[in-house]
């Protein structure tokens, strides 16, 4: 088993060819009361320069602890362990967690920021955008005329009118515009790493997918790798090269996203597939998953899916499942990947070879139909 | 600009109101200033003729009781507006010099201890809210409630007993010694601090404790919005997120606090002027009272309910330059 763990490991350091952050082994832990609370289990993951790598699961999974790590910014008093290093185009490898504070201040914002959920609780809201904007260039000793002249053609980018936004307070701008704006702000130092931590909660559909197309446009110009984390599966399908998913404060699958949407093998990524909402297929097909994702006190041994896996066997509650190597990109957490492949069929691939034959399945033609026939 | 003059009216209104009630009151309470002059005329100057004394009453009261009521409101109304506010018995002078002279001497302690409360009170509970939870915190949070619980006229009696008396360390009564001449001498203006250390004292020592606690709630609170967080990741100097984002955003709601006590700081504490012999604002309408001295009262109370007014208006047009949320508009105020 360890000789096995250990070529994984290996294996997962090939996983991508160049990377620009290398995650080890990271844990945060809180103590509480009423035990240890682990909200990242030894997670380890690279992200590949210039990629998109998008991070999946449920509320409470982790994902907003995974992206803090990556800037040393857990919040107390969550301590955070394992290893984060950054790599920069030129010059050594960087170890995040040991940088002295003035070294953290450096890196964090100008090699690697973040734009968080809730953009209207992310400015200060007695203080115009501008200020935003040129404290964080002062703070960082840049050029403020060039940061400045940088800000309104990130805004414009943004499709923003740079001087009216600049001139505003927060509470002045609508939802989508805010976060647009913190995006704005977040790349306002030239980073090489934006790490987005839901940034389209809380928008409706059509900000969302505009703020999906902006942000694939600011990743070829400004020549970005990012990490976007989300519960909206389909959302970050359409942008992501690479696709993780976290289950119970650990990652449990991760591969290229036509591997994570052909090929999914664990038995809870097919679930988060199947669960998905999806217009074409009927209600009746949409699965919700079974049983509450666990409370980070009480993980379950093993597997920590196995209470709400319907493969479930008793390999699964004694031993928790290595990262095993399905292709050089797709890693799965199972034991039974092969059989949950078979036996879990994924309703958008039924679908596709149902579609042309049984046109009445889709509503959408159906009404068509009767409007058709009045 | 709409909303400007609506403000405004209500403002005035509200001083309309209260001159209006304190008419209607003191016109009610038995005795008419008309006899106490005649009587004080007349153990003067018993040889007067009653065609001169009725001048003279003429002269002093702006309303006289003999005048059918809505006469004698009228009169009163439109003297007030003239800056007139009567006789005061008591003193024996027009009103509204005698209040102006007074005046002073409250302003000084009040705004003294005002300013001490306020500083000592937001440095405090922004400090304690940095160090939440430690042991200099739970001290001094003991403290701000041990002290703030302690009445002022307490505080003021123990000031009085120790440094005024046993250690003799500061004049237990008395705006300025007798000696000095008032003036603007740096002796003088040395003798009136002075004098008004023990006031001060007994207002700062039971007053700090709420502020502090209040500004340590607010500091805290905002100490975790997630906008803090933000800052610090985008490596805004220590110093910077302290005074701008947190000490800013946790004053903005006791603003109007600080502004409502500043008003009320014209009519100073009785309890206090009357313990120090403190001749301030509270000490007159004390004494107006006690010698029924009804122009003098009606005074004092229009002074009092002016500078409240004017505050409150003040701080209801600042707010929305204070806080940007809050526009100083027709339809969106909350506060």
């Amino acid at each position: 088993m360890s000789t096995h763990e250990t070529t994984v490991t290996d294996g997962r350091s090939h996983s991508v060819s160049d990377p620009i952050l290398e995650i080890r082994n990271a844990e945060v832990v809180f103590e509480m009361d009423r035990g240890v609370s682990r909200v990242l289990d030894n997670v380890s993951l690279d992200i590949q320069r210039g990629e998109i790598l998008g991070i999946v699961g449920e509320s409470g999974s982790g994902k907003s602890m995974l992206a803090s790590s990556t800037l040393d910014a857990v919040v107390e008093p969550g301590v955070l362990s394992g290893s984060v290093t950054y790599y920069p185009e030129e010059g050594d490898p960087v170890d995040v967690l040991e940088l002295s504070d003035s070294e953290l201040r450096q890196l964090r914002w100008e090699e690697i920021a973040m734009v968080f959920q809730g953009a209207m609780s992310s400015f200060n809201p007695t203080m115009k955008i501008r200020d935003h904007f040129e404290e964080t260039l002062e703070a960082h000793n840049y050029s403020l005329s060039e940061g400045m002249s940088r800000a309104h053609e990130l805004l414009s980018d943004l499709y923003l009118d740079s001087e009216r936004v600049l001139d505003s307070y927060p509470h002045e701008l609508s939802g989508g515009m805010q976060q647009r704006t913190l995006i704005a702000l977040s790349v306002i130092l030239e980073p090489n790493v934006l790490v987005m931590d839901e940034p389209t909660a809380a928008l409706d559909l059509l900000m969302q997918r505009s703020i999906i197309s902006l942000l694939e446009e600011l990743k070829e110009k400004y020549d970005l790798t990012m990490m976007f984390i989300t519960h909206d599966l389909p959302l970050v399908a359409e942008l992501a090269d690479r696709l993780a998913v976290m289950y119970a404060f650990e990652l449990i699958e991760q591969g290229t996203t036509e591997e994570m949407l052909q090929n999914a093998g664990h038995p809870y990524t097919r679930a988060l597939l199947n669960s998905t909402p999806n217009l074409d297929a009927p209600l009746e097909e949409m699965r919700p998953i079974p049983g509450s994702a666990p409370d980070p006190v009480a993980v379950p041994d093993g597997c920590s899916y196995h209470p709400r896996c319907p493969l479930a066997t008793d390999q699964c509650v004694a031993t928790d499942p290595p990262s095993e190597p399905v292709t050089e990109s797709h890693l799965i957490d199972c034991h039974h990947w092969e059989e949950s492949i078979e036996s879990i069929p994924l309703n958008h691939q039924k679908e596709a070879t149902t579609r042309t034959t049984d046109e009445e399945r889709n509503p959408m033609d159906h009404q068509n139909q009767m409007e058709g026939e009045r | 600009m709409n909303w400007w003059v609506k403000r405004t009216g209500q403002a005035l209104f509200t001083i309309w109101a209260v001159v209006t009630i304190t008419f209607v009151l003191i016109r009610g309470l038995p005795g008419d200033p008309g006899d106490r002059i005649r009587e004080q005329a007349q153990r003067h100057n018993p040889d007067m003729s009653q065609a001169a004394l009725e001048r003279l009453i003429e002269a002093r009261i702006p309303a006289s009781y003999d005048d059918p009521v809505h006469v004698a409101y009228w009169e009163y109304l439109t003297s007030v507006m003239r800056g007139d506010l009567g006789y005061s018995t008591f003193r024996r002078a027009e009103v509204a010099p005698e209040i102006a002279s007074v005046l002073p001497w409250t302003v000084l302690i009040m705004s003294l201890s005002t300013a001490l409360m306020f500083a000592i009170g937001l440095g405090l509970g922004a400090l304690m809210a940095y160090k939440e939870g430690s042991r200099f915190d739970t001290a001094m949070t003991g403290a701000s409630i041990f002290f703030n619980s302690i009445p002022y006229y307490v505080a003021a009696v123990l000031l009085i007993a120790f440094l005024g008396y046993r250690l003799s360390v500061f004049p237990a009564r008395g705006t300025h010694s007798d000696a000095t001449d008032p003036g603007l001498s740096a002796h003088f203006i040395f003798d009136a601090l002075y004098h008004a250390t023990l006031p001060t004292l007994s207002f700062v020592i039971t007053g700090f404790g709420i502020i502090a606690l209040t500004m340590r709630g607010n500091s805290i609170q905002t100490l975790g919005e997630e906008y803090i967080r933000v800052a610090k990741l985008r490596g805004i100097p220590d110093r910077r997120i302290a005074l701008r984002y947190v000490g800013r955003n946790a004053i903005l709601p006791m603003w109007t606090t600080l502004l409502i006590s500043i008003g009320f700081m014209f009519g100073g504490a009785i309890i206090l002027e009357e313990i120090f012999q403190y001749r301030g604002m509270g000490w007159l309408m004390f004494r107006s009272i006690e010698h029924n001295d009804i122009y003098l009262m009606m005074g004092t109370f229009l002074i009092v309910t002016i500078a409240v007014v004017i505050a409150l208006w003040i701080a209801d047009a600042t707010y929305g330059w204070l806080d940007p949320r809050i526009k100083s508009g027709d339809d969106s105020e909350s506060y």
